[in-house]
């Protein structure tokens, strides 16, 4: 009786991997993850090489992450060169054709949006620049939707049998979507003309959304750390422009940010770049509702 | 399981030569030596990023690490102070590094990626190149200890020292080397063995450590680290301690 059960069991087990044998997806940030999540369900396996509290310019590279990329079917980046200091070797080590640039298993989200800030001429001499534009698009909600669209698209292209359910749960989170925007919208509408100064060149898509003004970063130019003589002409404008907010991540240190703040009018706002970057934010949805509400709220 | 084959092969080429060096820089008393010329590495390639010659970085970074060895190398001439020219050297190469980059307008993100090795990234013929240039050096430290004497013997471990840490930090890191450079050397001066155990002992350190961040899902260089550091510090310990108890009863 008991082989029987086995037998059954050992049978059953055989099906569903043959049967089911769900797409293995591999992302870079947690924010991908959420979005192919919303899409997919639990009809993919999913895994996710950054932590949403790291910076994403540097992830430190583990064994399992070779492992995962040698087995994906697909894997979506962020493009617009964010991952250059990290993927590009761990892909080649894995060595699996399938998600190389350019092959049907690999999607890069940022041909999907247009970008900011394209360099007219791509030198060093300014800094860590991306020479495609300005990589973190995903921080303007009003991107999110082509960005759902382009996953779902690419889902259905490797997975038709499931395009079905794709379609039904991206027009479902479509939906959502669009009501949170009109709630982002309203909420934010008094943000327009407010200015703010950030460690790094971070959220430039969502004070372009807002309308909120850019005065400066803490950093003279992207990737090099804050200097006495930069900071103190920072200062200075600051308190000439009356600047309300800095915009601090979670990655860079804080000491600077506090420095400035207590050197001018401005208050620090610790705010999420991706989701998992500060504890209970677990969806694309909390990241933006966190980030309104700590801009919007008075303290 | 193939991902560590990689990792373990590389491993092993670096402990081939680093094992010998170790023990010769722990015999001469001049441990930092190895950070330090990491360090001139590191500001020979700031020095590349000054010019805008990235492409050289290379030729840049050997250059400055035989330059750095050549200091290293006069300051025997003041044998009692040599640890502490070297100590300052490396603070020198590193204030350096970072004054050259906060001026050449370079991202500092861009410099960490260039200086950043990872021993998981290293692709097989990288590792093969370095086996043949390695093996190259043990023929000129053979020719070095046959034919060359007084000065020039010693000038001669010095330059060949730095053509190889140039080459190993630029692959696994300087902490890795560190590692790989002192403790086995380290154990098998404490055990009063040779080389060849040094050797041994340090592949199955290596390989220990490299299994074990696979299955812990862990960074493979810095859990190399610890094991050669740990397992050296429990050697050196419990040796102190069975000596002293042994010296006592005496």
């Amino acid at each position: 009786m008991q082989h029987f059960f086995v037998a059954f069991w050992i049978a059953g087990v055989v099906t569903a991997t043959v049967v089911a044998a769900p797409l293995r997806v591999v992302v870079s940030y947690p924010w991908i993850r959420s979005l192919v999540e919303e899409i997919a369900d639990d009809q993919v396996s999913l895994y996710t090489l950054a932590k949403g509290s790291e910076d994403p310019h540097f992830v430190v590279p583990k064994p399992s992450h070779i492992a995962k990329l040698r087995k994906a079917d697909l894997l979506i980046i962020q493009g617009a060169s964010l991952e250059i200091g990290f993927l590009p070797p761990l892909v080649r080590q894995a060595n699996n054709p399938a998600i190389f640039p350019g092959n049907r298993g690999f999607l890069d989200l940022s041909t999907a949006v247009s970008l900011i800030e394209q360099p007219q001429a791509v030198s060093r001499a300014a800094g860590d620049v991306h020479p495609q534009g300005h990589p973190h698009y995903h921080l303007d909600p009003h991107n999110i939707p082509v960005l759902a669209r382009t996953i779902e698209t690419k889902l259905c292209d490797l997975d038709p049998d499931h395009c079905p359910l794709y379609r039904k749960r991206l027009g479902d989170f479509l939906r959502r979507w669009q009501a949170k925007l009109q709630q982002w919208d309203q909420q934010c509408a008094s943000l327009k003309g407010a200015k703010v100064v950030t460690y790094h060149k971070l959220y430039d898509y969502f004070l372009r959304r807002y309308g909120m003004q850019l005065v400066g970063t803490l950093e003279p130019l992207p990737g090099i750390s804050p200097s006495a003589k930069h900071l103190s002409q920072l200062i200075q404008q600051m308190r000439a422009a009356k600047v309300r907010w800095i915009l601090q991540d979670v990655y860079h240190e804080q000491k600077t940010a506090r420095y400035v703040a207590s050197k001018t009018q401005a208050t620090v706002k610790v705010l999420p770049h991706d989701v998992e970057a500060l504890p209970g934010i677990h969806s694309i949805f909390d990241l933006f509702d966190y980030i309104v509400k700590q801009l919007t709220v008075q303290p | 399981m193939d991902i560590l084959l990689d990792p373990i092969l590389l491993s092993l080429v670096l402990l081939g030569i680093h094992a010998y060096f170790g023990r010769e820089i722990i015999h001469r008393g001049i441990i930092f030596t190895d950070i330090a010329l990491g360090q001139f590495a590191a500001l020979g390639l700031a020095i590349a990023l000054l010019l805008n010659l990235e492409n050289f970085s290379y030729e840049f970074a050997v250059a400055a690490t035989l330059g750095g060895a050549l200091l290293i190398y006069l300051a025997e001439f003041q044998k009692r102070f040599q640890e502490a020219f070297i100590g300052l050297a490396y603070a020198f190469a590193a204030a350096l590094a970072f004054l050259l980059l906060s001026k050449s307008a370079q991202g500092a993100e861009h410099f960490l990626s260039l200086t950043a090795a990872d021993i998981l990234f290293v692709p097989r013929q990288d590792i093969l190149h370095t086996a043949i240039f390695y093996a190259v050096i043990a023929i000129l430290i053979y020719f070095r200890e046959r034919y060359l004497r007084n000065r020039w013997r010693e000038l001669g471990f010095y330059l060949l020292f730095a053509l190889t840490v140039s080459s190993s930090v630029k692959l696994a890191g300087v902490f890795v080397i560190f590692a790989i450079l002192l403790a086995p050397a380290l154990v098998s001066h404490l055990l009063r063995r040779g080389l060849i155990f040094a050797w041994v002992y340090g592949a199955a350190i290596n390989v220990a450590g490299i299994v074990a961040s696979y299955y812990w899902d862990l960074p493979t260089g810095f859990t190399l680290v610890f094991f050669q550091s740990a397992a050296a510090l429990i050697v050196f310990l419990i040796l102190a301690f069975v000596r002293r108890s042994a010296g006592e009863k005496r």
